[in-house]
């Protein structure tokens, strides 16, 4: 199977058939996906702010209890993106905003693991007022700004359609 | 009509609808400024309605700093939207049901903030010996209404895309 089957068979799966059928199914999950942007974009800038110290009144784990709304709202995001994609593979895979935006959206992931592996017990131990290390602050304005970026690539990705410029 | 047939033949609404990179440019501070406002938010009433309770409510100060930013973001971003087609916007449902929608959104925050300072300084009362975190039943009745509304306002935004425009002038 050569990557034009696979998405050939993604097109023609259940989900690809039913969505694009149903007049409402896409134009829902892209409301969806505005509202877990919504929910990942205001978790995470509270996380990521404290650990920058930019709102060090805040104790770090009343901040990071805010976590699970990023959690939510990128499963939100990640279900209605598969349904996106189901619907028209063979627009999206070419798409170089789309191909970078998934490359991001891994290594914004890879990186809160690595936070939450070798720094979040510390990060938990920091006093109010406190804020974290190097290595945190760098991990959190990372964090940041690959989400900013993923953010701006998802609007802009009808932009890049059919092109194949930059990658 | 006139005024808005006139303002879709300036140069900036032309544009902002033909040209490649103008519109998903502004629509990218769009999506920015809403993450902002509606995100911050969204959390700000979770943590009301008894969410992180650890979370001290003026903490969310700074946060409504940058909700602010990107609420001013999102008026200009918006206005730009709406020169690049002012006529099919006026003529949208979903457009005017959005509007109204954001000014109750933010009309319903006035309002909870209102409702916290109130029961942060009743009157008489030692304001020293108060904890900042303690939330009345009608500050978390009030917080309901920010959620909805803002959600109204993704919802018809959302449906803005899916209307048919006037024919061109």
């Amino acid at each position: 199977m050569n990557e034009a089957d696979i998405l050939h068979w993604i097109r023609d799966t259940w989900l690809g058939v039913t969505v694009r059928q149903s007049r409402w199914i896409f134009a829902t999950g892209e409301t969806l996906h505005f509202i877990g942007l919504s929910l990942l974009v205001g978790g995470i800038l509270i996380v990521d702010l404290r650990l920058l110290g930019f709102i060090r009144r805040i104790p770090v784990r009343a901040a990071l209890a805010f976590l699970p709304f990023v959690i939510v709202g990128f499963l939100i995001n990640l279900l209605t993106g598969i349904v996106f994609f189901s619907a028209d593979p063979m627009m999206y895979w070419p798409n170089p905003a789309f191909k970078l935006k998934m490359f991001l959206i891994l290594l914004a992931g890879l990186n809160a693991i690595v936070f939450t592996v070798w720094r979040q017990r510390l990060a938990l131990g920091l006093c109010d007022d406190e804020s974290g290390d190097t290595f945190t602050k760098v991990s959190a304005g990372l964090s940041l700004s690959l989400w900013l970026v993923v953010l701006l690539l998802g609007r802009l990705l009808p932009a890049f359609e059919g092109s194949t410029k930059f990658f | 009509m006139e005024f808005l047939a006139w303002l879709e033949q300036t140069e900036l609404s032309l544009w902002l609808r033909e040209s490649d990179w103008g519109h998903p440019i502004v629509l990218c501070f769009h999506a920015v400024g809403m993450g902002l406002v509606v995100g911050i938010s969204l959390m700000f009433c979770a943590r009301v309605l008894g969410y992180s309770k650890s979370f001290p409510l003026a903490g969310f100060d700074k946060l409504f700093g940058l909700a602010w930013f990107g609420f001013a973001m999102n008026a200009v971003s918006g206005v730009l939207l709406f020169i690049g087609e002012p006529r099919r916007l006026l003529l949208t449902p979903a457009f005017l049901i959005k509007m109204i929608l954001i000014i109750f959104a933010g009309f319903s925050l006035w309002i909870l903030a209102r409702t916290l300072q109130s029961a942060e300084h009743p009157a008489g009362a030692n304001v020293v010996s108060l904890r900042e975190d303690v939330v009345s039943r009608s500050a978390k009745i009030a917080a309901i209404f920010p959620i909805v509304l803002w959600l109204g306002a993704i919802i018809s935004g959302r449906l803005i895309g899916y209307t048919i425009g006037p024919p061109p002038i």
